[in-house]
């Protein structure tokens, strides 16, 4: 078993190219040729925030959702909580929490406490652990309003901060994050960082791995920051490391040094 | 197996729960069956004679005959369908990736979908009997209830591989049911829906005798309408468990193969 939370080692992931017309019937059977991740290697350790920054397209999700069990890579592998993404997905699932970032993901006709007591049960949680669960997180999301009204009723912030919970609920060892504030108004993105901090990653000593592109956001969270180019690891280091390795006052600064794009590339990332 | 099974009551409970708060349906649907069963009543008396009568393999009128060939499709409609639509409802809502990372696999998740359209099924064709038997004659009394529910069983394992290899298709081509088409499409004309195979072609009693839609007909018929027991109808029932047998591990196995390459390709949740 490793001593790393997160070990990713070599890990390339291609794809079809997409097809239109008849030959869209081909492409569940062509060989993945647009590469999306070319030989990523890095590891998280337990109760460490590394956050993944890039462009779109940099290949972000696409390793996320690999560590999610919910692609397969092309080459190399990826173990979490130390077991393999592709062999062991069930056992990966048990001990990790996925936030994919969207506010979809619920049976809209089911509230919102409904919705987190069936998943919460389909992670194999009693339903006396989530009696007491899940008003505790909804209290603190500051979700208690949403656990009775039904998810269609809920703004998009609310159901992203629902998802979060989601996440939460069985305690995970590792917690993979893309964009979780990106629906969220400031104060409550601000009040999300600081329980991540504080609880999840200080308290419970949950490794973290997130995608995101607001600086301000990394520079708070983050231990360590990869970024990412066209699907290579370009820098992997502490923002700290990365000002000074850059002798940039920011890490917008950093990040522009580093990969030639303007600052503006990450904020249109950001709107799109 | 038990956590299979109460992962399996979890989605029943959930899609309960969700038809709970449409509030309609149940009503029109009552309806909707009471004019079902009207409309074959009074076909079945346009259409009936003697010498139809004769025809018949149970000898029973054409409105029993007709009502169980219909009620019987709707069955396999069930059977055919369900597994399609949940795949695309949790694709096209949203929920299946948020259900893929939980500890409940595809496969599970599938199965523990089809339990609420198959019991609402199992009870609209109560209705339809209902309705048929309290106003139009059909033949209640006849029928042996053990040998129905054994039937149905089997029926729904037969053609629960054929769904399942119909969401394979789905993963991978993300509109179609091929399965749906063909079998309701062969089984309406060589199935003995509304009309007895015999009187066929001599080809298309063969295709007939391939269809596993005959022998679920023919057993289920035999039990509603004649009261058979299991051993009157053991070879259309060894028919349909020998289909099971082949089509749930095979369909099984080109589901999990459809599910991997839809991993590879990235278009999991892709409509």
């Amino acid at each position: 078993m490793s001593d790393s939370a997160i070990t990713i080692d070599s890990l390339e992931k291609s794809f079809p190219p997409a097809r239109s017309g008849w030959r869209a019937f081909l492409q569940p059977f062509a060989a993945p040729t647009s590469p999306a991740l070319r030989g990523i290697s890095l590891q998280v350790k337990p109760g460490e925030a590394v956050a993944l920054l890039g462009t779109n397209g940099a290949g972000k999700t696409t390793l996320l959702r690999i560590l999610a069990t919910l692609l397969l890579p092309t080459r190399g592998t990826a173990v979490v909580a130390g077991f393999d993404s592709v062999r062991e997905s069930a056992a990966v699932r048990r001990h990790l929490g996925y936030h994919a970032g969207s506010d979809l993901g619920f049976f809209s006709r089911l509230t919102g406490g409904e919705n987190l007591r069936f998943f919460g049960r389909l992670n194999h949680l009693s339903a006396s652990f989530l009696r007491s669960r899940i008003p505790a997180l909804a209290e603190r999301f500051e979700l208690a309003g949403a656990l009775d009204r039904q998810v269609r009723t809920l703004s998009s912030g609310t159901i992203q901060r629902l998802s979060l919970v989601r996440a939460l609920l069985h305690q995970p060892k590792v917690l993979l994050l893309d964009e979780p504030t990106r629906s969220l108004d400031a104060l409550a993105a601000a009040d999300f960082r600081r329980f991540l901090k504080s609880e999840v990653l200080t308290r419970q000593g949950t490794s973290l791995l997130f995608a995101s592109h607001t600086l301000t956001e990394i520079e708070f969270l983050a231990d360590r920051v990869a970024i990412l180019k066209e699907g290579n690891l370009i820098a992997l280091d502490t923002p700290y490391a990365l000002k000074s390795k850059f002798g940039a006052a920011s890490l917008e600064e950093a990040f522009s040094r580093l990969t030639g794009h303007s600052a503006h590339s990450l904020e249109e990332s950001s709107s799109s | 197996m038990i956590r299979v099974l109460r992962d399996c009551l979890l989605f029943f409970q959930r899609d309960l729960r969700i038809a709970s708060t449409y509030r309609s349906p149940l009503v029109l649907e009552l309806i909707e069956a009471l004019f079902g069963a009207a409309l074959f009543y009074y076909v079945a008396r346009f259409v009936d004679s003697p010498q139809l009568r004769q025809a018949l393999p149970q000898g029973n009128s054409y409105f029993a005959y007709s009502l169980v060939g219909f009620v019987f499709f709707d069955y396999l409609l069930a059977a055919l369908e369900s597994f399609d639509h949940t795949l695309t409802e949790a694709r096209d809502t949203g929920t299946l990736e948020p259900l893929l990372v939980t500890q409940v696999s595809l496969p599970v998740m599938l199965v523990g979908s089809a339990f609420y359209p198959f019991v609402v099924t199992t009870l609209r064709i109560a209705v339809y009997l209902g309705w048929g038997g309290a106003l139009f004659g059909f033949p209640l009394r006849s029928a042996n209830w053990l040998t129905v529910l054994v039937v149905l069983v089997a029926t729904l394992l037969a053609f629960s591989g054929l769904g399942i290899f119909s969401s394979a298709y789905l993963l991978l081509f993300k509109r179609g049911n091929p399965a749906k088409w063909f079998f309701l499409g062969v089984s309406s004309v060589a199935g003995g829906m509304l009309f007895p195979v015999s009187i066929l072609p001599a080809w298309l009693q063969v295709v007939a005798h391939l269809n596993p839609v005959t022998y679920a007909l023919d057993a289920m018929r035999a039990a509603l309408l004649d009261g058979a027991s299991l051993s009157a109808i053991a070879y259309p029932l060894l028919i349909l468990l020998l289909f099971a047998a082949i089509l749930l591990p095979t369909s099984m196995l080109a589901f999990a193969w459809a599910l991997r390459r839809t991993k590879v390709t990235g278009t999991l949740s892709h409509r």
